[in-house]
């Protein structure tokens, strides 16, 4: 399946991973975006869910909409969290699937893995993993997910057919994606979309 | 794009104002940008 990537790859994850070690190690200054407690607030996330996790668990969270909004996950599925950050909605997911499913979330910065990691230890949690990876080539096998979610980091990769193939890949057959994007109403000129600054600005 | 790698039954949800109020709003009005939830399945074929 051919098609145009507008923006060099490698470029572009430079960029992504720089802004979210800042949003990881320095939650609370100002971006672009809202984080934290207000920002899943805003995107309707049960409060009491929420207000049961750490502070490091949710003030790094930078989603953009709810991916559980559609569909509650189910007990006991296998669930891959792509770009899980530092760990938000995994730890959602994991409360979710209950200590018969498994959670792996994949994210490439550093930070977030550490604060992640961090988090799910404080928390006691057996069901939930966090590897280092790019979620172009993620590292899990072959049709092992029930359901792959992701929030906010789709529309960060130049090569989105690469992105969907891959999620095709670790699905079982009739496996579920569901997760939450951005989208635009009006046409970005193709200027804009291939300056690769203006994609985390 | 979905439907191009093998997804069916894809339904959206309804829009969010992910960035009313944030740095990036002014941005976000001008191209009309918002936030969805989406969910797709894997054809069983």
């Amino acid at each position: 399946m051919a098609t145009e990537v507008l923006v060099n790859p490698d470029q572009l994850r430079g960029e992504v991973k720089k802004k979210y070690r800042d949003v990881a190690v320095k939650p609370h200054d100002a971006y672009h975006f809202h984080t934290g407690r207000p920002l899943a607030k805003r995107l309707g996330y049960d409060d009491q869910v929420v207000g049961a996790l750490p502070d490091a668990a949710v003030e790094s969270f930078a989603g953009v909409a709810n991916p559980f909004s559609l569909r509650r996950l189910a007990p006991g599925e296998r669930v891959v969290d792509l770009g899980s950050g530092a760990g938000f909605d995994c730890f959602i997911a994991a409360a979710q699937v209950g200590r018969e499913g498994r959670v792996v979330g994949i994210d490439m910065t550093p930070e977030m893995l550490a604060k992640s990691r961090a988090s799910a230890a404080d928390m006691g949690l057996a069901n939930v993993e966090f590897r280092d990876g790019l979620i172009e080539h993620m590292p899990v096998d072959d049709g092992w997910a029930d359901v792959v979610i992701s929030n906010g980091v789709i529309n960060l990769c130049a090569d989105k057919r690469q992105v969907f193939g891959e999620i095709m890949r670790v699905l079982k057959p009739g496996g579920r994606l569901q997760f939450a994007d951005i989208a635009n109403g009006k046409p970005v000129p193709e200027s804009a979309v291939k300056n690769v600054d203006l994609w985390t600005a | 794009m979905l439907e191009d790698a093998g997804f069916d039954e894809i339904v959206i949800g309804p829009a969010v104002d992910t960035f009313g109020g944030a740095g990036g709003e002014s941005k976000a009005r001008l191209f009309e940008v918002f936030g969805y939830p989406f969910i797709a399945r894997k054809s069983r074929s």
